[in-house]
């Protein structure tokens, strides 16, 4: 193998996504079957609309915020291709952003490198910032966000979280986790947080770990909720967040708020996709939903999550990632793309996972992959070839679900649990007197 | 390796303002529609009349558009185009996403057309689509682009994802040229393809909805020479309709089928709940974290 650094590796990725662009054009232009992503042309026809002073809204479908029409009016303006250079640097500064959280947790270079190359090469990943989909900002600004945690920069932290959510909602569930993360213990005002050495996970009597488990005990978190690093956080974060609704509720009224925010919320598309409730929800669609069928539904959701963050709050890139492929696999919709949410984030735990490539990790790959191939074969059969297959499609997503459940069982078994943060020590605070 | 970190954090942060900055002065890009009072389509009179698209109000629309006013109506003596005939009318691939292929031959009289000083004419073709069906406007508008049609236009309810019961009908009003040197032959054929997609069907005990396509309904309108654009227009309404030589066209869709409803609502809860408890159990008792409790520091 030859020795590379991480800014070969990131330039290699940038010249292999520029040629697929480039290959992306072409294509276009010259076949029948687009390379391009539709939600790329529903993005820039709304930039478009959005240049010429217009709402974004008034194109179909469009169900973002204006904040990503405005990112591409480049597009009308530029190159139309401009959307799509845009969400591969985000892609790029992905990978950056992995290497600099695993080096502030002390991980060795090589397998910093092998964790950034899961990202940087994953076939999923290249091509999904060349086709022109918007989730690479998304992960990026998730992972600037742990970056300025680790770092101790709460009020950027609470900026980027949210204009994240604004954005997304999907990361509204890693409010929690942050917020129990930002424990009086671990953070002071004046210096940074002290952070939990990697070469110390598989060190169960090291001081600092079983310090933190003596502390870290039920009513601790409800006894410091009031901690001013928690209050800011929420306060800040809430406020940016109010204020890009209510600024752009003002430039565009209730169709903004209808789209971007709303229809999220209450979405029941009947169409096929992953999810397991696809084929209740069509078969249901004539009469309402009452209450109570929602509650349900949403009941194993609301369990799973709670557990995971109760659990695992203080190893934040670990809950996050449990987080994430929980509440994909258990959502109403799953497409493709939400699956980058959690690719994202599992580059940051790989280094402390105990499973090795053979033959754990390949058999992980393999159940998911398989499990995805088995749904998207019986689906193939029912759009192109029209044949009735619902139920077997059905099955399929639960077959789905299932492999979801065994990776991240797998995962929580063979994981060394390593909270990010270490309690700060008194003789600390002394020294920051001194410095002071 | 910080300071690098916090100048390309400063970069991306002036690069999105100044974007936006763009986007709020607010540059002028973009296609303008010429809006002249010609009405271009025959449709957007219909929908200025009507709420929405029903067979009772069509059929009515069809009844008065010669004398409507939009366009001039030709004395009843000439009677240039004397019947249409479809020649040919089935559905192109498999699955959820066909071509609508239609044939149309319309028989000319040449000497009524001599007598009329034309410019050019188009053919406009109007496609009531089924409830279970819809065109997508986008792809519409590409293939109009690449010169497949003159003009195409997507009416009535066009929103693309909402299941059948619950959308209105929509048509497609689709313009092509007509060579002016054709009217000297005694007939003239035009054929058509028309992307389609099948919408989520109402459910069906028996797994299945077919779909019928009726026949499209046809104009021909022309521009006279020497008058401007917006003015001279003359309809020919081709009255005369023989009888279709072929089937109508079928289109079969898989539908969900309401014997499954509740097998499928009780078992998808249930692996819900498995699913549950499996991760539940794995983070309780599988992992290797101390339990929650504090004990006195050894």
């Amino acid at each position: 193998m030859i020795t590379t650094n991480i800014r070969s590796l990131l330039r290699f990725s940038a010249l292999l996504r520029v040629v697929l662009i480039i290959y992306g054009e072409w294509q276009d232009s010259h076949m029948e079957v687009r390379y391009t992503d539709v939600d790329y042309l529903v993005f820039s026809d709304a930039a478009s609309l959005v240049a010429s002073g217009q709402s974004p809204y008034q194109r179909t479908t469009y169900r973002y915020s204006p904040l990503l029409a405005f990112l591409l009016v480049p597009n009308s303006i530029i190159h139309h291709s401009w959307g799509k250079f845009l969400f591969s640097a985000s892609d790029l500064l992905v990978g950056y952003f992995i290497h600099s959280i695993l080096k502030l947790r002390k991980v060795p270079e090589d397998l910093c490198k092998y964790s950034v190359m899961v990202w940087l090469f994953n076939p999923f990943t290249f091509t999904i910032g060349t086709r022109g989909n918007c989730e690479p900002i998304v992960c990026a600004m998730i992972l600037w966000i742990i970056i300025c945690l680790m770092k101790g920069n709460v009020l950027q932290a609470a900026f980027w979280y949210g204009l994240v959510v604004h954005f997304r909602i999907y990361p509204i569930i890693y409010a929690l986790p942050v917020i129990l993360v930002l424990d009086p213990l671990f953070f002071q005002s004046g210096f940074k947080p002290k952070l939990l050495n990697w070469r110390l996970r598989q060190d169960k009597n090291a001081q600092s770990y079983s310090k933190m488990a003596d502390q870290y005990g039920l009513w601790t978190p409800v006894k410091t909720i009031f901690a001013k690093e928690r209050i800011v956080f929420a306060l800040v974060s809430g406020a940016v967040f109010l204020s890009c609704t209510a600024l752009f509720f003002y430039f565009y009224r209730w169709e903004f708020l209808h789209e971007a925010l709303l229809y999220h919320l209450t979405r029941t598309d009947p169409r096929h996709n992953f999810s397991i409730y696809f084929y209740h929800i069509y078969l249901q669609h004539e009469c309402e939903f009452s209450v109570v069928e929602k509650l349900i539904s949403f009941l194993p959701q609301f369990v799973v999550q709670m557990v995971l963050i109760f659990r695992f709050g203080q190893d934040l890139p670990f809950c996050f990632f449990l987080q994430t492929v929980a509440f994909v696999a258990f959502n109403k919709v799953i497409t493709a793309q939400y699956f980058v949410w959690f690719f994202c984030l599992l580059p940051l735990i790989l280094p402390w996972t105990k499973m090795k490539l053979k033959w754990e990790g390949f058999i992980c790959i393999l159940v998911w992959m398989g499990a995805q191939t088995h749904w998207l074969l019986w689906g193939y059969l029912l759009e192109f070839k029209g044949k009735n297959v619902f139920l077997k499609l059905w099955l399929a997503s639960l077959v789905f679900l299932a492999a979801n459940t065994f990776i991240l069982v797998m995962i929580i078994r063979r994981h060394n649990y390593s909270p990010v943060f270490e309690q700060l020590e008194a003789a600390t605070l002394k020294n920051v007197v001194k410095l002071q | 390796m910080g300071s690098r970190e916090d100048v390309r954090l400063w970069l991306c942060r002036i690069v999105a303002i100044v974007m936006m900055v763009f986007a709020a002065v607010g540059i002028e890009v973009g296609r303008s529609e010429t809006n002249s009072g010609f009405k271009k389509y025959l449709m957007t009179s219909y929908f200025e009349k009507y709420e929405s698209l029903v067979d009772s109000n069509f059929q009515d629309f069809l009844g008065h558009v010669l004398h409507s006013g939009l366009c001039e109506v030709l004395p009843d003596n000439l009677r240039p185009v004397s019947k249409h005939s479809v020649l040919q009318r089935h559905l192109i691939g498999e699955g959820s996403h066909r071509h609508l292929s239609s044939s149309i031959r319309f028989d000319i009289d040449p000497k009524s057309i001599a007598q009329l000083p034309i410019n050019y004419c188009e053919v406009l073709v109007v496609e009531r689509l089924p409830a279970g069906v819809f065109a997508d406007p986008f792809e519409l508008q590409h293939l109009q682009q690449r010169g497949v049609f003159t003009d195409i236009a997507v009416f009535g309810d066009t929103n693309l994802e909402l299941p059948s019961f619950r959308s209105n009908q929509s048509a497609v009003e689709i313009h092509m040229n007509v060579d002016p040197n054709i009217f000297q032959e005694k007939a003239l054929e035009i054929k058509l393809q028309l992307p389609l997609h099948a919408r989520y069907q109402p459910l069906d005990e028996s797994g299945y909805s077919r779909i019928k396509f009726s026949d499209p309904d046809l104009f021909m309108r022309c521009c006279i020479k020497g008058k401007l654009q917006n003015q001279s227009c003359l309809f020919i309404s081709t009255t005369d309709h023989a009888e279709s030589k072929t089937e109508a066209a079928v289109w079969r869709i898989p539908s969900g089928i309401k014997a499954h409803s509740e097998i499928v609502s009780v078992v998808t809860f249930i692996s819900a709940i498995l699913s549950t408890l499996a991760i539940v159990w794995a983070s309780i008792f599988c992992s290797d974290i101390k339990p929650g409790k504090s004990s006195k520091q050894s």
